[in-house]
């Protein structure tokens, strides 16, 4: 391309403890062009965004700005150099005003003896929003009273004003994910506004799930996949087909995911939700669990499967709908509630949700079910040590002994030793969310096996895998949802499962 | 809501839900803004159809006359709520201060007599507390209830030993007459509040700082990405609320003339009702000047309204921590996974 660089990355990479989460990533982005970003969520993606705003440090390799070595120390530090990103979730302040919001940390332009004077910086915002033809939003309205899609603007103008001032028409911005709640209207300014920075020779990097845009704005897309950059593609060469085929590469072997031990489901029905909803999250959903069986739910975060989880788990509360445990209706105010049902769920996010860093493995396992060591009320220690040593043993965690602190094993072995509480609590609905993640190879590999030894057992489980290879895997059946809406349901059998780009299109 | 509008909100889709959820949230945001005023506007009626004394001027001027170190020490607390933090040291703060002038000025115990740098003084050690707190919290990551809690304590203490349990007594004639002054029948006192008032709305609304502390209370880290030195900013605002409770201090002396701790003891927890009960968060973003002036202003005229109709003082404590239980449900944004620390 005879384009002038603007910027590049040799070899970045970013591990998290013992997983890595991007590798060998070299991208390069151009003046005047528009490049998209695509992949699954946990692709790398976001990733690497961060680390080139300055968000987050590179484990390794380098990076290039105008030809000279570039490292950002912080978000700040970035934006002297001309890189701004729009963030998914907003950071805007709701009780200042639009103005106060983009000058934010800049009032010394506007500044008398340390008054602001706020007609000059209104009027300054003024110019600013009226660049992006933002005429309808008021400099001086508080961010809290406007709408959803107008706070978006803001924020956009935000860092595009930070940005400009130092940059010269040299920028590099990062938009992450920004039409997501945008109205048809409010997209096609924003998208007028970036082929107008392009015109001037910036460079904006997009990323989206909605390959539409993507196709219909970017220049050039790179897309990603597990940590890895999978391919290079002019956008004029592509289409939504070929792009769903580049995103979900090679699919991996059923071995891999035990496949042979995939139990077949009974016609028993342990859960069952119908036309639930969730106000503002999802609605309409309705499944069945059966006993014995791995339930797939998978859609981009941010679709509503996150939040049917957490409603089945009695951790939200549903606005709409009916949910049946064997049968029988239930009602939820609490994740305690749900346990008394049965069900149990197994938090993603294991470090704030999961694991109780200051307790010990043993009672680490026997947390959500003190009652089976207790005798009138009171624990045993004994019986509980005892207890956790069986299960050290039938998982293999690696451990000096049960009264280690979980705090410091591997995520692997944490997380068994959460495995392992769920198996004690004998619950037999289990909500397993994103089970795998943060989590070794070797250690996924037991993990598998794992879920396999429950479902033969009789258990079910709601499962929101990490990757939709990993979901078909593991899965006898999917449910796969957009937009807070269940969109396809495919059957998974052991022997035949679904095409992986036939998903990947009910998805986006 | 009507029927109409329960069946909109069926047809939409998730998006759009989730727009009018937004939406939502920002209505009962503006009524919480303008709940407070409305309910002095009709405490203030109801009151004074209630009882003919109420809103008679000597009344009005007696309410005013309390009202001095109430408005001082929540004009330094808007600051600290707005951040998200709180000030438990002020107490201690005021009493430290006062001790410290009573035995500076010409006074019952020693032969002092600094005249007006024995003012000047213990305000600037007040205010040195202020930066201590800061200082400590920020830098050894202390949670604010708990430093200040332990800075309160340590103050009290210094200002026991320091009058040795006996209290000087104020014997400086020019103290003794500021306690007398009026200007157009309002107090010295309620003046000096009400100057130091506006000071900190100007600050709060025409400043980089105010903005940062708006900033920081609704979203550190977003702040702290906008280049705002948020370390700098919080210690700042402790220095502030050091400073306005040593003036709480200084005017407490002013109406007692017996400079002990006791000067401090209740003060703060009426102000920190009074906040919330004005629309002031506890966990930081939202509030201001404005809802500080109509927080203290309802509170002061309810606790005037209990003394008129003869409530006893116990009641009156009871009633108040009912307000203030009240106050936080209905400001408190909630989420429904853990209950509050």
């Amino acid at each position: 391309m005879e384009k002038e660089l603007l910027f590049k990355t040799n070899n970045i990479g970013k591990i998290y403890g013992t997983n890595t989460v991007l590798e060998g990533i070299n991208v390069e982005f151009h003046r005047g062009e528009i490049v998209g970003l695509i992949g699954e969520n946990g692709a790398g993606k976001s990733t690497l965004m961060k680390i080139i705003a300055g968000v987050e440090n590179a484990s390794m390799g380098t990076m290039e700005m105008h030809g000279k070595p570039f490292k950002a120390s912080s978000m700040l530090d970035a934006n002297k150099h001309g890189i701004g990103m729009v963030f998914q979730e907003q950071s805007l302040i709701s009780n200042l005003s639009a103005a106060q919001n983009i000058f934010l940390g800049r009032e010394k332009d506007f500044s008398t003896l340390g008054m602001v004077n706020w007609a000059k910086m209104n009027a300054a915002a003024r110019a600013a929003l009226d660049k992006l033809g933002l005429s309808h939003i008021s400099p001086s309205q508080k961010i809290s009273d406007m709408p959803f899609a107008m706070r978006q603007m803001v924020e956009i103008t935000k860092v595009l004003d930070i940005v400009s001032e130092t940059a010269n028409d040299k920028a590099l911005i990062l938009l992450d994910e920004p039409t997501t709640v945008l109205t048809d209207e409010e997209m096609k300014i924003l998208f007028e506004q970036v082929r107008m920075m392009k015109e001037k020779g910036n460079c904006i990097i997009f990323i989206s799930h909605r390959l539409q845009e993507v196709l219909d704005l970017t220049d050039r897309i790179y897309v990603f996949k597990d940590g890895h950059l999978t391919g290079e593609v002019e956008t004029k060469d592509a289409d939504e087909y070929k792009l769903y085929e580049m995103m979900v590469g090679r699919e991996t072997n059923g071995e891999y995911y035990v496949s042979q031990r995939q139990t077949v489901p009974t016609d028993d029905v342990v859960l069952e939700v119908e036309n639930l909803a969730m106000f503002g999250s999802f609605k309409d959903v309705s499944f069945k669990l059966h006993k014995g069986e791995v339930l797939g739910l998978y859609g981009v975060e941010g679709s509503g499967k996150e939040d049917v989880c957490a409603v089945i788990s009695g951790d939200e509360a549903k606005t709409e709908g009916v949910i049946r445990v064997n049968g029988k209706e239930v009602k939820f105010g609490s994740p305690s509630d749900a346990r008394k049902h049965g069900i149990l769920s197994v938090p993603r996010d294991r470090r704030d949700e999961g694991i109780i860093g200051i307790l010990p493995i043993n009672e680490n396992i026997s947390v959500s079910n003190y009652g089976k060591n207790a005798t009138a009320g009171l624990i045993s220690n004994k019986k509980q040590i005892e207890n956790a040593k069986g299960w050290i043993k039938d998982l293999g965690i690696k451990c000096e002994g049960p009264n280690q602190r979980i705090s410091n094993l591997s995520g692997g072995n944490a997380q068994k030793v959460i495995f392992a509480r769920v198996l004690d609590s004998e619950c037999p609905i289990l909500i397993l969310d994103h089970p795998t993640r943060g989590v070794d190879i070797g250690a996924k590999g037991d993990i598998y096996s794992l879920i396999r030894d429950i479902t033969e057992k009789g258990f079910s489980v709601l499962l929101m895998g990490d990757t939709l290879d990993e979901c078909l895997g593991l899965a006898s059946r999917i449910i796969v949802m957009k937009d807070g809406l269940v969109t396809a349901e495919f059957d998974c059998p052991a022997d035949n499962k679904p095409d992986q780009v036939e998903v990947v299109q009910k998805m986006l | 809501m009507n029927l109409f509008s329960k069946r909109d909100t069926k047809s939409m889709t998730v998006a759009e839900q989730f727009v009018s959820k937004v939406e939502q949230e920002a209505r009962s945001n503006k009524i919480r803004v303008y709940a407070p005023m409305i309910l002095l506007v009709f405490m203030t009626i109801v009151f004074s159809i209630y009882d003919s004394h109420f809103f008679s001027m000597k009344n009005l001027i007696n309410v005013l006359g309390q009202m001095a170190v109430p408005l001082i020490l929540a004009t330094g607390l808007t600051f600290v709520l707005l951040l998200g933090r709180i000030d438990l040291s002020v107490e201690g703060v005021m009493g430290l201060v006062g001790s410290c002038i009573s035995l500076l000025i010409l006074n019952s115990r020693n032969a002092n007599d600094w005249g007006i740098w024995g003012v000047i003084l213990p305000l600037l050690l007040g205010t040195i507390c202020g930066f201590i707190t800061g200082f400590l919290h920020v830098k050894l990551k202390i949670a604010s209830f708990i430093i200040t809690y332990a800075i309160s304590t340590i103050v009290s203490g210094i200002a026991v030993l320091l009058y040795n349990s006996r209290p000087a007594t104020v014997k400086a004639q020019w103290i003794i007459d500021a306690s007398q002054t009026y200007f157009l029948k309002i107090p010295l006192i309620t003046w000096i509040a009400i100057v130091f008032y506006l000071i900190c709305a100007v600050i709060l609304n025409y400043t980089a700082f105010g903005r940062a502390v708006y900033a920081i209370g609704d979203n550190e880290a977003a702040a702290a990405a906008s280049g705002i030195n948020v370390q700098k900013v919080v210690i700042e605002v402790f220095i502030l609320s050091g400073f306005a409770a040593s003036l709480a201090g200084l005017v407490a002396l002013i109406r007692l003339k017996l400079g002990q701790v006791s000067l401090g003891e209740n003060q703060m927890f009426p102000c920190i009702t009074a906040l919330v009960v004005g629309g002031t968060s506890l966990s930081g973003g939202k509030g201001g000047m404005l809802q500080t002036m109509v927080g203290i202003l309802i509170y002061m005229e309810l606790l005037n309204f209990l003394t008129i109709i003869g409530v006893s003082a116990d009641y009156k404590n009871a009633i108040q921590g009912v307000i203030i239980i009240i106050a936080v449900a209905l400001t408190i944004t909630r989420g429904r996974k853990v209950i509050a620390k």
